[in-house]
């Protein structure tokens, strides 16, 4: 979403709109003006709000075994990290990254007067603004703010369904393409229509009537078009080289490599991995869906490797708050608070971070966050994309010693 | 070979006139120009959702007082299903007691886990079918009420006032609301606040049903004034404290109905905006609406909603104006606004992005369907808008914020499944059996675009139907003409100004 674009539509009239026919006529291969050094930021949503208590385990704490009768992991399940907490189990994968110095766990992460909604926690996450109802996400405003060259399609791509409110951006289209077969339009794939013609057909110059969202419309529509048209093309040359596994995470994650390795010029990625929401029968739901993420993780490191990428792209995870500290009587957890986040790859330098929320001392059955997530942003803002974060989430934030 | 064709709707000269600088002075006095079927189709942009291509015939045929009326007096629509078939989306007894034992007793074997998950699934598949039948019946009443500016004004409210469906808030009190909107839809701006403020849902969704004397909630008294009438910098967070301490003591009674519980009422005295007195929320709404700044609020929220983004304050002040001349009665206010100069103006037509729900609504009107299906309810997901799920208390942006590639290309693929499954209205089908591809370019962009289409854009179009000049489209025969007239039509809808209101 193009926010304060259109203002710039109205002033200039109609006269935006040539401009792009111009635009469009470039050669197919200056799509992409990367210089295939560009750091890579990919963020994984957990959506539906993860249980960070059975992620990374508190085995330490006795209490954890109390509030946990049916649901806890075993002391001796644990794949320990230190003397009170360590993996679930299904994360071995993910743990030999982590013993291989490539992850940083950052433990007890929330904010303030936490929301339990799906919705406006997830906002709160996204749009990194506890406290007002903001417009754009966080990495919108990193895109507003980054620079990035204005004819690129492909600046930022988020790989689902629905672009996500973290992208929503005041100045930069971001893509929203959650495989690259359905990416398009309908009517294409019947070749009934070749894209010059679409292209003409959706531009808007000389039309009777004048409209301050005109030139907006015919820019957008025409980035679609070219985008979902380009996008196959300039990544069909990429070799995978790891081994997905056959969820739509792992294609999620092989197809957010292939951009990747294809040298777009493309900053920040989108991934989505769920439902996490385990009101009932927990343990077979999150032990699936975190044995997907730990699979999906070590094989796009391996392929981001084996192209020689693996240094220029880090990951960091979210989802909408943790779960309650006590177990329901459903087998399951109802909505919590903080919890911890994963950064991987890049920079890293791999160890705990933050603290361990006690459970002893809890809010309302919920854990008290130990660093704020706006601490976190800072940190990946400042140290990996080069950004000055006060702009994007504000002042004053601590920053972690996680990155190089 | 065919006979030759009735010509069908002839195309509009096309009108533009270099906007000039619209006279402010002058702007809701009624319009007196030029009547023609590109103004009566923006009426039902704005007032309705788009309309069938009779009823835009009909409305330029009428005279625009006759048009305007049409939409501000509300037609009878009670043969429209007055709410949609819902299933029980709340626990049962039975289902109520498990779940609190469960939650007692977290993890204990004696609370018969097993059916704590079953009935906590079974609750959730209710709530899924709810959702679906609340949203399908809403669009469905949009597509078809003989009252569209109803309609269009309870959309408007339910971004108002918002509401989601979350919280555990029964479906049945969210549709209840919606039909609170309904009702009050042109009627009083400050009974229908007042009516809010006692809304089961909203009394729900803002948390105003745990507000007590002993443990005082805000949310509600802070989002009332900060989004639903004044706006920031109009009130204090005293003002918010106050009134909060007004407002305890309205919440929900066993049956979800809304109940003032005196005992939980703060009866100390609260200085509110001004004045001081032992004020329950019913004062509060009072005193909110002696506010110029409630009228001033609501003034903007009706331009950039009906008229155009961004509307000058001078502008503002007159609308404003004219609602507190009416005591914030707003059938006159908009039957003034729809007939006004300003309304008709160069700055106002297609100066609006289109919603999702007056994207879908519109073309469901312009081919015919009476009834939405699940393929509409994703559409309207992947653009960006679920009826009773706006993403905040602020509701849904609107404007720019439509607008990006994915939900784009969403608008595109959804009118080209329209027209590989639907399409059988009978101007469309009219076009099929036409020997002449001009013809039928002008009639398509007459009948979706009022004409606003470029002329090299209408050759393009022209050459599309003839299946000549387009080395893509060799494939097609003189045999499929259907299909090249359903195409045309689909790529009709998707030029920039079918994005735009």
């Amino acid at each position: 979403m193009k926010r304060n674009a259109f203002l710039l539509g109205a002033v200039s009239g109609l006269a935006v709109v040539g401009h792009t026919a111009g635009f469009f006529s470039r050669a197919l291969a200056q799509a992409a003006p990367s210089t295939g050094d560009e750091r890579v930021l990919v963020v994984v949503y957990f959506q539906g709000g993860n249980d960070g208590l059975n992620t990374v385990v508190p085995f330490g704490l006795p209490a954890y075994y109390s509030y946990r009768p049916s649901l806890a992991v075993a002391r001796n399940d644990v794949l320990r990290l230190n003397a009170t907490v360590g993996l679930n189990p299904v994360l071995a994968p993910f743990k030999k990254m982590y013993d291989a110095g490539q992850v940083a766990i950052v433990q007890g992460v929330g904010y303030p007067n936490p929301d339990y909604s799906h919705f406006r926690s997830t906002a709160i996450w996204e749009t990194a603004a506890p406290d007002k109802y903001l417009s754009t996400g966080w990495l919108g405003r990193y895109l507003d703010a980054a620079n990035l060259p204005a004819a690129n399609l492909f600046n930022a791509i988020a790989v689902s369904d629905v672009l996500p409110e973290v992208l929503v951006a005041d100045r930069v289209d971001v893509a929203a393409v959650a495989q690259l077969n359905g990416y398009g339009l309908t009517s294409d794939r019947n070749k009934t229509l070749g894209r010059d013609e679409f292209h003409s057909f959706v531009q808007g110059a000389d039309v009777p009537f004048r409209s301050p969202y005109l030139a907006l419309v015919a820019s957008i529509e025409d980035h679609a078009q070219r985008g979902a048209e380009e996008l196959p093309q300039l990544v069909a040359g990429y070799k995978p080289a790891g081994t997905y596994p056959a969820t739509p995470f792992g294609r999620s994650l092989a197809l957010a490599a292939q951009v990747i390795g294809s040298k777009l010029g493309t900053r920040v990625l989108y991934v989505q991995l769920g439902s996490f929401d385990t009101h009932t029968t927990q343990k077979a739901t999150q032990d699936r869906l975190l044995g997907d993420f730990a699979d999906g993780i070590s094989a796009f490191y391996a392929d981001l490797a084996a192209h020689g990428s693996e240094g220029r792209v880090l990951t960091m995870t979210f989802s909408d708050f943790g779960r309650r500290v006590a177990e329901n009587g459903s087998r399951g957890t109802d909505h919590g608070s903080a919890a911890p986040v994963f950064v991987i790859g890049g920079g890293v330098k791999g160890g705990l971070y933050g603290e361990q929320p006690a459970l002893d001392n809890l809010d309302n059955g919920n854990l008290r966050f130990t660093t704020d997530f706006r601490s976190v942003y800072a940190t990946v803002l400042e140290k990996w994309l080069h950004r000055p974060p006060a702009g994007i989430v504000g002042p004053g934030f601590t920053q972690l010693p996680l990155l190089a | 070979m065919a006979a030759p064709i009735t010509p069908t709707a002839t195309p509009p000269a096309a009108s533009y006139r270099p906007a000039g600088q619209l006279d402010l002075a002058t702007a809701l006095e009624t319009y007196a120009g030029p009547w023609n079927v590109r103004l009566a189709a923006h009426l039902y942009r704005r007032a309705g959702f788009g309309g069938s291509p009779d009823d835009v015939t009909r409305a330029a045929a009428a005279g625009m007082h006759a048009a305007v009326d049409g939409f501000t007096h509300f037609a009878d629509a009670s043969a429209l299903p007055a709410q949609p078939q819902l299933v029980d989306d709340r626990p049962n007894r039975a289902q109520l007691q498990m779940l609190v034992a469960a939650a007692q007793q977290p993890g204990a074997a004696s609370t018969a886990p097993d059916d704590a998950v079953a009935a906590r699934k079974a609750l959730g598949r209710s709530r899924v079918k709810d959702l679906v039948a609340m949203e399908t019946w809403f669009l469905d009443r949009m597509i078809d009420s003989p009252a569209p500016l109803q309609e269009k004004m309870t959309l408007f409210w339910h971004g108002h006032f918002t509401s989601a469906y979350q919280k555990g808030i029964p479906a049945q009190a969210l549709v209840n609301q919606n039909n609170l909107f309904r009702t009050h839809a042109l009627g009083n701006i400050r009974d229908l606040t007042l009516a809010v403020s006692q809304d089961p849902a909203m009394l729900r969704y803002l948390d105003n049903a745990q507000n007590n004397k002993s443990h005082p909630n805000e949310n509600y008294a802070r989002e009332l004034m900060e989004l639903f009438t004044l706006g920031i910098g109009n009130y204090t967070e005293t003002d918010v404290r106050e009134s909060a301490r007004a407002f305890t003591g309205w919440g929900l009674d066993r049956d979800y109905a809304f109940r003032d519980f005196p005992a939980r009422h703060d009866n100390g005295s609260k200085t509110f905006l001004g004045r001081t007195g032992n004020f329950t929320g019913h004062d509060i709404v009072e005193i909110i609406f002696t506010q110029p700044a409630a009228a001033q609020w609501f003034a903007k929220k009706l331009l950039e909603y009906f008229v155009y983004s961004e509307p000058e304050p001078a502008l503002v002040d007159a609308v404003a104006a004219l609602i507190r001349k009416n005591d914030y009665n707003l059938q006159p206010v908009m039957s003034t606004v729809l007939r006004s100069n300003v309304f008709f103006s160069d700055r106002a037509y297609r100066a609006l992005v289109k919603s999702p729900v007056e994207f879908v609504v519109g073309s469901y009107q312009l081919f015919g369907i009476k009834q939405s299906d699940l393929v509409a309810l994703g559409a309207l997901r992947r653009m960006g808008q679920i009826l009773f799920v706006p993403p905040n208390v602020k509701g849904w942006d609107g404007g720019a914020a439509w607008l990006n590639s994915q939900t784009l290309l969403t608008r595109e693929n959804f009118a080209s499944g329209l027209m590989a499954k639907m399409g059988d209205a009978g101007w469309l089908q009219r076009q099929m059996t036409s020997t002449d591809p001009a013809a039928v370019a002008r009639a398509l962009t007459a009948t979706i675009l009022q004409g606003d289409v470029s002329a090299s854009s209408t050759a393009r179009l022209t050459a599309y139907v003839d299946g000549s000049g387009i080395s893509a489209l060799a494939a097609l025969s003189g045999e499929n003409a259907d299909q090249r007239v359903r195409g045309a039509a689909y790529l009709t809808m998707a030029m920039p100004a079918y994005q735009l209101a």
